[in-house]
């Protein structure tokens, strides 16, 4: 039973991550009802960036790293948005959906290019504190992950429902034609959601690059698979709904693990993939109807 | 003074010849193809290869190139492919390559990639009803044991595992008597780190008198080794053996720290003793143990690291083997008497792959490769991680 429970908290912790980046998935879709198949590889994208900074001033603290990344996450994202939304016509969904696909794979190959696909040792914010929790042992810096998740979900509503721009930005996910004869610029608008989860997404890859110590190009197919799976699961467009799959796939994830082993493990969190597509296809907090 | 001018005429006219003599000396190119990953994950590998081919024939040719058959000599020049370390692209490019005026390649990069690549190649020389590839290869890297069984065109320039764990367990009895137990971690969705962890480091473990304790395992693209570190934790064996490459080798290593885990000795995997692991965890690496076919223990060994370094390259076992095969192609070249024309390039091929089929013994950057059945046997030396550099721990050949 403490196995089972250690292996839950365990994934549950690191589902934390899963989390981080089915938030961007589920805004940019909230928004634009696009997917954007290249933000993971982005978000690993701004954590790459962020060591740039280990470069330029030796002996940089983590905190300056996290925040270089969280600005190329922005940048970044708005590259992603320039280049797969805006100069593509939004009424061929395929069209920005394989252009997502190819950034992806670009980013993926700058990284290799730029690296030699060698690992990159990751700093992390402090040092390893595994806290007692009864019987069970859970990583401090995983808590500090889950931290920024509900933080991250917390600044997104704020923003989203306490802001001129999340009021466009809501207009523009509901009625685009009639936010645009209201007078927004809904061009701005969905530039603005890529440089704000692009933001989230450079912090969320620091926080992946630290919580697993080292980054490598390996990580972000995965993590786009993961968050896919998050963000359906959680709802499509729902940001509460992202970050519970996150936590739940996390820790469903490990607990496979334990009983099945590592080679049976993803087969059934594609399973319960499935499930929910069958028993549940809008997810834990499906939208009641109409874009959100 | 005319007698002046005129010897100062001919000894321009002779030094015209020289150069001239020197460049026709020169005037035909023999083609050797690399192939390995210059893209993805283990770009490092073919990046490095390349480098080692490059520098290989430069100093060949700057030593006046190969001598054929009828004398003349000709410079080597090295077209390098990349094969992304699929094995799609690997067979992609190999038909490629036989279809160049090539006349051998070295390559590929991974183990995944070389045995269904080495599938395409015919089975046995000169098999009428064979119709499969009749081109030679010769691996610098893909590691995996028994490959060069599958077909008579493949030979291999790496090291052998199974000789060189055996030879690590044994040394590990007399030098930590006290540990007794050996815990492995292995990469399960990878062909080398799993036949590495089950066929050579497990069983060679067993033969030493340890006794193994079972394994944790884990995929190659895995990021959270939290379960596999309490399972080692739990083992609590003296030894801890990570059959897995530089990424999960360091996330298990820093997951291993977060937890605790602290075993009398640790044990990684061959293709692990390079600087990608270093980059990754240097300090979670310190004191691990890892036997490898390269290190700069002499001053060839070293002049091949200098000299791959001119292109960009790195020195590991994988291609200080890429340097290796050059050297050993040529002899093999001129000992074979190759022509060098395109139009005996069929003939060329065939003789290049008697020649290394006939190889018992060939020098290499850290002392003589035993060669057997085209697999060849290294030399060998254990190295150890020590304040972010690989230093020499061991060397077996100076017992």
């Amino acid at each position: 039973m403490l196995d089972l429970l250690q292996a839950a908290a365990d994934g549950v912790l690191f589902g934390a991550t899963y989390s981080l980046i089915g938030i961007g998935f589920t805004l940019v879709f909230g928004v634009m009802q696009k997917l954007n198949l290249a933000y993971a590889a982005a978000s690993i994208g701004g954590a790459y960036a962020g060591l740039l900074i280990l470069h330029v001033l030796r002996g940089a603290p983590a905190s300056a790293v996290f925040f270089c990344a969280f600005l190329a996450g922005g940048v970044l994202g708005y590259v992603v948005y320039v280049t797969c939304f805006h100069v593509l016509p939004l009424s061929h969904p395929l069209a920005s959906l394989m252009a997502t696909v190819g950034m992806l794979l670009l980013i993926d190959e700058v990284i290799v290019h730029t690296t030699a696909g060698m690992p990159q040792n990751y700093p992390a914010l402090f040092e390893d504190v595994m806290l007692p929790l009864g019987s069970l042992t859970v990583r401090g810096d995983l808590l500090l992950v889950f931290g920024v998740s509900v933080l991250g979900m917390i600044a997104l509503l704020l923003l989203l429902y306490r802001s001129r721009l999340g009021l466009a930005t809501r207009a523009v996910a509901q009625q685009p034609v009639a936010a645009q004869l209201c007078g927004i610029r809904v061009a701005r608008v969905n530039a603005m959601t890529f440089v704000i989860t692009g933001l989230l997404g450079g912090l969320a890859g620091a926080m992946i690059g630290a919580s697993v110590g080292t980054l490598s190009p390996l990580i972000s197919t995965p993590l786009t698979t993961k968050g896919l799976i998050v963000t359906v699961i959680g709802g499509l467009g729902s940001i509460p709904g992202a970050i519970l799959a996150g936590l739940l796939v996390g820790g469903l994830e490990n607990v496979f693990q334990l009983y099945r082993g590592v080679t049976e493990r993803d087969l059934y969190v594609m399973l319960l993939l499935f499930a929910f597509l069958v028993v549940r296809p809008g997810g834990l907090f499906a939208p009641s109807g109409g874009r959100r | 003074m005319k007698t002046l001018a005129s010897a100062f005429a001919a000894l321009l006219t002779m030094s015209a010849f020289l150069v001239t003599s020197g460049t026709l000396a020169q005037d035909k190119t023999i083609k050797i193809a690399g192939f390995g990953a210059k893209s993805g994950v283990v770009r490092s590998f073919g990046i490095n290869s390349e480098a080692a081919m490059l520098a290989a024939a430069e100093v060949i040719n700057q030593r006046g190139g190969i001598t054929l058959a009828d004398g003349s000599k000709a410079r080597i020049a090295v077209d390098y492919y990349d094969d992304r370390c699929t094995a799609e692209e690997g067979i992609s490019v190999i038909r490629r390559i036989a279809g160049t005026d090539a006349v051998v390649a070295v390559g590929p990069t991974c183990s995944n990639v070389a045995e269904p690549l080495f599938g395409i190649l015919q089975k046995k020389v000169g098999d009428a009803g064979d119709s499969g590839l009749q081109f030679p290869i010769f691996t610098d890297v893909a590691i995996k044991g028994g490959l060069a069984k599958i077909s008579e065109w493949a030979f291999r320039n790496v090291p052998s595992e199974m000789t060189m764990y055996a030879s690590l367990f044994e040394w590990l009895k007399t030098k930590h008597p006290d540990a007794q137990s050996v815990y492995g971690g292995v990469e399960e969705d990878f062909a080398h780190s799993r036949a590495t962890w089950y066929s050579v480091m497990k069983t060679r473990a067993e033969a030493s008198g340890y006794k193994v304790l079972g394994e944790s395992k884990w995929l190659l693209n895995d990021t959270n080794f939290a379960t596999q570190a309490r399972e080692m934790k739990r083992a609590n064996a003296d030894v801890v053996a990570l059959s897995a490459h530089p990424f999960t080798t360091c996330g298990v290593l820093k997951e291993m720290q977060r937890q605790g885990v602290k075993p009398k000795v640790l044990v990684g995997l061959t293709s692990s003793s390079s600087l990608e692991t270093l980059q990754g965890c240097a300090t979670q690496a310190e004191s691990m143990i890892i036997p490898t076919s390269y290190a700069p223990i002499n001053e060839q060994a070293k002049f091949a690291a200098t000299q791959t370094a001119k292109f960009k390259g790195t020195a590991d076992l994988h291609s200080m083997a890429a340097w290796e095969n050059m050297f050993i192609l040529k002899q093999v070249m001129e000992a074979e008497k190759i022509s060098g024309d395109k139009s005996q390039l069929t003939v060329d091929r065939r003789k290049i792959r008697d020649g290394l089929a006939k190889l018992k013994a060939t020098d290499g950057l850290i002392g003589i490769t035993k060669r057997e059945e085209r697999e060849a046997e290294k030399p060998y030396v254990f190295v150890v991680a020590t304040k972010g550099e690989w230093k020499v721990l061991y060397d077996p050949s100076k017992m």
